[in-house]
């Protein structure tokens, strides 16, 4: 009898297969399985109460969700926006400073170090309309004499909640963009000196195309981290008031662990995984256009 | 007959069935097929005529997961009292907040790791897992639960089935007040020519409304503040519904509340939200946020639990110390009070392979010994004889004893959140509409309309009716 041989190359691939089914490809089947049931976490027996696409139908069909998927493109929107100009700032002015610069990175990623936990706690305490340090600074200095509902209204709820996450990634931004210009040749920057180009057609011309792929990969891993806000969003306003802050995430996690309806909520998440794959494809193609533009390989 | 046995009752007053050594092997496997139903029997007619904090449970472990905090620490010292009396041993392998071990339960529930006995419950999440919990009535006498006050004992089951027995942390609101905004006379006339009536702590929620606006002075101070979200917010509503007559739900569990006694108990949030009579951020606030507002001295009315008499009161802790009065929560349109409770209890589970070890547990954490240590620190007892201890114990200290009077008063109209496992899912449809109306995004009428659509197709989903 004939023992069965494996091909080599699969053997040796066979424990990063186990360990990656295990962990990845196995928990990853089941939840979307579950997408296909009514599994309620409280009623284990619906596991296998197969219901077909039924949940997949009712977030298509939910305005609330549609509204929180919405929601949630203008936050990365936003944000990643303003983090990608702030950081870009930063990390230009952080690249002129001569002495001292190690000792200012580290500081710049102070805000990358907290727990976002504890960012939402901080600028909820921050925004907070009665007891909160923005209100109270305002009353004090004269400029306004009503207790401004920063997480209450709708469009400062959004911008409270953008300022918390600007606030903790920009770093991100900087440090990245950082490591850019470290890397840029001085040479295609002293030519355009001797061609007599000014700064800013340096820096548009030179700088910003030399930047760009690492742009592109802060804007992507990002992108990644956005589209998933929850934790600094459920401390702050939990999607609340009125929805007026409900994100996609926020409604899923309220939606799987405290209605306890895992299949619907897995649902959600599968259609929600759109928006991340659309982003992170995005980028990557602008960061191989990017490259190819500075004759780098594909 | 040969067989010899004998029920001997220790001091721990359990059964022991002992066997004559000398039958022989088929004998024995017969008479303990025999004997072993008819113990069973006898054991749990004996012991249900037994006081079941009693047992000896030698060699026995009880896993448990107990409600964590350093309010409920006093009580979890005295398991080791009831080790030593019954020889079982209690391993604590789970210590969070309510809503922390409301997520491990679903996930226990889901994964099957159902091996622990004694879990920390709380009556308004109970109803949400109908099969985790044990029936405790075999396990204890009638006698032993007449002894708990009895609206307690009724919020403590699901249908027929006492899931779980109350602990002395009985939580239902009354009316906390300012004192001297009452007693100063340019206020008394102010309010006199304005509204008509005169200045006193209110008696039904449209003198609330009244005296909240008349108070207000923002954004300095406030007449009052509400819970605006999750389901502290849907509970306020809730008893403010029963309040004005009305029903949340139907008895086939459709929703009831767009009524007029639901529109009228909305109008009552959406009135002093517009009037400004509410910090605008209430629509955010949770409890804790509420029991700060009005230690901050800045909020002349507030429905707020027991737990926060001592800290609204402490010179440390409250700029309203020495300021504060107490009484029975207003009366809605209906002539009935608002009462929505809730109280902390110790349930069994289901598979526990010991349930009179664990039910014995859980009946001395509730005993009269253990509701006079955890009341003694201010929370409210659930049993009739404790409640007239602390009485009696308070009647030296005059705010405790209005306290008191007023916390009585206010349990004698308690009633228990809507006992559906649905009641979570249902406040978090329900609550972003309430908001909604609040903030004025939809009108009353749009807001409660969407609710009961959600609530109805949530019902239907899940094949309540």
């Amino acid at each position: 009898m004939s023992r069965l041989k494996l091909p080599p190359w699969f053997v040796l691939l066979l424990p990063a297969i186990i360990i990656l089914a295990a962990v990845v490809l196995i928990p990853l089947l089941l939840s979307f399985y579950s997408s296909f049931t009514s599994y309620r976490l409280t009623r284990p027996d619906t596991l296998y109460n197969w219901i077909g696409t039924f949940n997949y139908e009712k977030a298509a069909k939910s305005a609330n969700f549609w509204a929180a998927f919405g929601r949630t493109v203008l936050l990365l929107t936003i944000a990643l926006n303003v983090e990608m100009l702030l950081g870009l700032g930063l990390a230009l002015l952080v690249n002129k400073v001569t002495w001292g610069q190690r000792s200012l990175r580290t500081i710049m990623m102070f805000p990358m170090m907290f727990s976002p936990i504890l960012v939402g706690f901080q600028f909820k305490f921050i925004f907070n309309d009665n007891v909160g340090l923005v209100n109270n600074a305002l009353q004090s200095l004269g400029l306004s004499d009503v207790a401004i509902p920063w997480l209450v209204d709708a469009n400062l709820a959004m911008f409270s909640i953008i300022f918390a996450e600007v606030w903790t990634s920009t770093s991100v931004f900087a440090i990245l963009i950082l490591a850019g210009l470290f890397a840029i040749p001085r040479e295609p920057i002293e030519a355009a000196k001797v061609d007599g180009c000014t700064s800013w057609q340096t820096f548009r011309h030179i700088t910003l195309p030399f930047l760009m792929p690492f742009i592109y990969i802060a804007l992507a891993i990002r992108s990644l981290d956005v589209a998933r806000a929850y934790d600094i969003v459920q401390i702050m306003t939990n999607g609340g008031p009125a929805r007026r802050t409900e994100l996609l995430w926020t409604m899923i996690g309220r939606t799987g662990y405290v209605d306890a309806k895992m299949g619907y909520a897995n649902a959600m998440g599968y259609i929600s995984i759109i928006l991340a794959v659309f982003f992170t494809v995005f980028f990557f193609k602008k960061l191989s256009a990017a490259r190819e533009e500075l004759g780098m390989a594909r | 007959m040969k067989v010899k046995f004998t029920y001997e009752t220790y001091k721990s007053q359990t059964v022991r069935l002992v066997i004559d050594k000398n039958l022989s092997r088929e004998e024995k496997m017969k008479i303990s097929l025999q004997t072993a139903l008819k113990s069973a029997t006898a054991g749990i007619a004996l012991l249900a005529t037994l006081p079941a904090q009693a047992g000896d449970f030698d060699g026995v472990t009880l896993q448990a997961k107990l409600i964590g905090g350093q309010q409920y620490e006093a009580l979890y010292a005295r398991i080791s009292e009831w080790e030593a009396e019954t020889g079982a041993k209690v391993e604590v392998i789970s210590k969070k907040n309510h809503f922390e071990l409301d997520k491990e339960f679903k996930s226990d529930l889901a994964a099957g790791t159902l091996g622990w006995c004694v879990g920390s419950n709380h009556s308004s999440f109970a109803s949400q897992y109908p099969s985790l919990y044990t029936d405790l009535t075999p396990y204890l006498t009638p006698e032993f639960i007449a002894e708990y006050v009895p609206s307690n004992i009724a919020a403590s089951k699901i249908g027929d089935a006492l899931v779980m027995l109350p602990r002395a942390q009985f939580d239902v609101s009354a009316l906390y007040y300012i004192k001297s905004l009452y007693e100063d006379a340019d206020n008394q006339a102010a309010f006199k020519a304005e509204y008509g009536y005169d200045l006193a702590p209110p008696d039904t929620w449209d003198q609330y409304k009244d005296q909240a606006i008349f108070f207000t002075d923002a954004p300095n101070f406030y007449g009052t503040q509400y819970a605006g979200k999750d389901e502290a917010i849907v509970g306020r509503y809730y008893e403010m519904v029963i309040a004005e007559g009305g029903q949340l739900f139907n008895d086939d569990w459709s929703p009831a509340f767009n009524s007029d006694a639901g529109k009228s108990a909305l109008s009552w949030f959406v009135d002093l939200y517009q009037a400004g009579a509410v910090p605008p951020g209430t629509t955010s606030y949770l409890w804790d946020d509420l029991g700060q507002g009005f230690a901050s001295g800045t909020i002349a009315l507030n429905l707020d639990w027991p737990g926060w008499a001592g800290f609204f009161n402490g010179e440390d802790t409250s700029k309203a110390a020495g300021d504060v009065g107490v009484k029975v929560q207003p009366q809605g349109s209906a002539g009935v009070r608002t009462g929505w409770s809730g109280h902390h209890g110790f349930s069994v589970t289901e598979s526990c392979d010991n349930k009179e070890a664990a039910a014995s547990l859980v009946a001395f954490l509730t005993n009269e010994d253990s509701q006079k240590l955890e009341s003694s620190a201010g929370p409210l007892p659930t049993r009739t004889a404790v409640w007239n201890h602390v009485v009696e114990q308070s009647a030296a200290d005059p705010y405790r004893s209005e306290v008191l009077v007023a916390f009585q008063q206010a349990a004698s109209h308690a009633f228990p959140a809507p006992q559906t496992p649905y009641w979570i899912e249902a406040t978090n449809l329900i609550y972003p509409e309430l908001q909604a109306a609040i903030l004025g995004d939809k009108s009353i009428d749009e807001a409660l309309q969407d609710a009961s659509d959600a609530v109805d197709e949530m019902m239907q989903e899940n094949g309540v009716y």
